[in-house]
């Protein structure tokens, strides 16, 4: 039998441990056998990768578009999660701002998370350009707390909200998912509103190199996909993994928006 | 405003923790409630806010029914139902959990209430029922009380096996053949043990009465019970060396500890928390396990119906301590 195809993830939470456990023993057994590393930064994961260390990386977006960058292409998106079709970005402001949408920020202050965070600081650039604003336009308070694992953590978006409520900024661009995980609408609907959301695009991806052949990953794809929320065991990475009910099949289209944030601004293929 | 400042935290504590984790967050006792309401909403728990930090337990955690799914079909709570048909015997052993006895009071529940118990027992996901006591032979209407039971689920029927005569013979004879199984206790494959602790003379007409239910052709599970030390190998040959003689099934001889309950005084700590229930019904309440019955901290309610809310209660609380051992298991250490 081939050896466990081996998967690389960044340890952006503790939680990873049990995730990965959890997923590796979920393949256990079966045809289509995995193993993890585990890496402290999306760099070092994408040179492993391509470095042939690791055969599956499971990257953000930025990782993503840096893989298709580095190897000109040749590289594939196996699966995601049904949460990375749809993620978004949130630009919100104390609550009784007045702001209607973006192009309210003309002459404002507005808290982003760490540069390397395609949903809180690559694109909502990008969104802020979009709307005609330009670096001279809006003045961007910068909150890179955590660098190097592309806004995973979610800790540089809580500093920015944090800025946003001290008033020294007045707005804030988040990914929707930490915009839900702090309740704002339901908790926080007295100190936060949200004014303006972004189309939907792709967050992460199980990337391998076009090298990889499909014998080596097809069972294993076919397997992921077939991971049942349903099941309490499989439930339970689901939830910590983020997922809202199945693993999904990649939507490259998505993933234009920041293609073209990363070639507009200039964001160096490497790092 | 400032007070929403505390979301933050949360999510950035608890959210960073790991699974199962108890997280402290610095906190005032005025943010309770948004600090409940984003547990609930997160699936995190709130343990308590007091002296200025929130403790918080990291989700996400498994409902009620992933918990009762780990756990095998027969053995989950509410697919076996204990009934207690009375509480007096012919003997009065050491070790009885029940601490039954000639003397003790009867206290049987009668064939009408346990007619009504398996129905709507079965309505409710019970699959097996067990009758126990005491002596279930000493009730002149057991008969009737079997019946009633094999009717809607298989039954085993509890007995030291000891009063197969006359009336209770026929009574014997009169039962159903089809789902229904005798269980007699024999200790050891020779007198010694099993009569110093049930009294001289009563290995002899168990082991009668194990011959005569299996003559009778029932089927008859025979289980031992030993305290640690004294189920050496050479009792455990001699005793299945018997009971093959006797024609008993080996699947169906069993060597089982003895209980902490009851007479006995040295045998293994059970608690509510440590075993997995089967609900249980006395005439007095129902209970979380039958070696347990009649001990008031694992009562879980005096009424007998409905006993579907009670099955129900015993799940959630299973469920519930299920979880919490689950997390207390997760708190390892690398040494
Ligand atoms: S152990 Fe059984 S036979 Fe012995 S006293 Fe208790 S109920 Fe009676």
């Amino acid at each position: 039998m081939d050896r466990p195809l081996l998967v690389g993830a960044v340890a952006y939470t503790p939680n990873v441990v049990p995730i990965w456990e959890g997923i590796r023993d979920y393949f256990a057994g079966g045809p289509a056998e995995m193993d993890f590393v585990l890496f402290s930064n999306y760099g070092r994961q994408v040179d492993a990768l391509i470095d042939g260390t690791i055969d599956v990386a499971w990257n953000t977006n930025l990782a993503w578009v840096r893989t298709v960058l580095q190897t000109q292409g040749k590289c594939q998106a196996l699966a995601m999660r049904d949460t990375d079709l749809k993620f978004r970005t949130v630009f919100a402001a104390r609550a009784g701002s007045g702001f209607t949408g973006l192009a309210d920020l003309r002459g404002r202050r507005v808290a982003l998370g760490s540069r390397d965070s395609a949903q809180a600081a690559i694109l909502p650039v990008q969104y802020l350009r979009e709307a005609g604003l330009d670096d001279e336009d809006v003045e961007l308070v910068r909150l890179d707390s955590d660098i190097g694992k592309h806004g995973d953590t979610g800790r540089s978006e809580l500093d920015a909200i944090r800025v946003l409520l001290d008033e020294d900024a007045d707005a804030v661009a988040l990914g929707i998912n930490t915009w839900d995980a702090i309740g704002a609408d339901e908790l926080m609907g007295d100190a936060l509103e949200a004014f303006w959301t972004s189309p939907a695009y792709c967050h992460c991806n199980f990337t391998a190199l076009d090298s990889l052949p499909p014998e080596r990953y097809g069972l294993w794809v076919e397997q992921l996909l077939a991971m049942s929320w349903d099941e309490p065991e499989h439930r339970r990475i689901m939830e910590l993994e983020g997922l809202e009910r199945a693993w999904a099949k990649p939507d490259l289209a998505r993933y234009a928006s920041l293609f073209k944030a990363v070639e507009d601004q200039g964001i160096s293929a490497r790092w | 405003m400032v007070t929403s400042g505390i979301v933050l935290d949360l999510v950035e504590r608890v959210g960073g923790a790991v699974a199962g984790s108890l997280v402290e967050v610095p906190a005032a006792a005025t943010d309770a409630d948004l600090i409940g309401r984003w547990c609930e909403r997160a699936g995190h728990r709130l343990v308590a806010v007091e002296d200025g930090v929130a403790r918080i337990r990291r989700g996400p955690f498994p409902d009620d029914a992933a918990v009762l799914a780990s756990v095998p079909a027969e053995r989950r709570p509410g697919a076996r139902l204990w009934i207690y048909t009375n509480f007096d015997c012919n003997l009065a052993c050491d070790y009885c959990c029940a601490k039954s006895s000639p003397k003790a009071e009867r206290k049987a529940i009668g064939p009408e209430l346990i007619e009504r118990l398996v129905a709507e027992g079965a309505d409710h996901g019970v699959t097996e029922v067990f009758l126990t006591g005491g002596e279930p032979f000493l009730l002149l209407d057991l008969d009737r009380i079997v019946h009633a039971c094999v009717e809607r689920a298989p039954t085993t029927l509890l007995t030291n096996g000891m009063l197969f005569r006359g009336r209770r013979l026929d009574m014997l004879k009169a039962m159903p053949r089809e789902g229904l199984a005798l269980q007699i206790s024999l200790d050891s494959a020779t007198p010694g043990l099993h009569d110093r602790h049930r009294g001289a003379g009563s290995w002899q007409r168990a082991l009668d009465g194990i011959r005569t239910a299996v003559g009778e052709g029932f089927r008859v599970r025979v289980a031992a019970t030993v305290a640690a030390g004294e189920s050496g190998a050479d009792e455990a040959r001699a005793f299945h060396a018997l009971l093959d003689e006797v024609g008993i099934d080996r699947d169906d001889q069993v060597i089982r500890p003895i209980a902490q309950r009851g007479f006995a005084e040295d045998g293994v700590a059970l608690t509510v928390e440590s075993l997995i229930p089967e609900v249980t019904v006395t005439a007095d309440g129902v209970w979380w396990h039958p070696v347990a019955a009649e001990h008031e901290d694992q009562l879980v309610t005096r009424d007998l119906f409905p006993l579907g809310a009670a099955i129900e209660q015993v799940r959630r609380r299973f469920a519930e301590y299920r979880r919490e051992s689950d997390t207390a298991a997760q708190r390892f250490t690398c040494a």
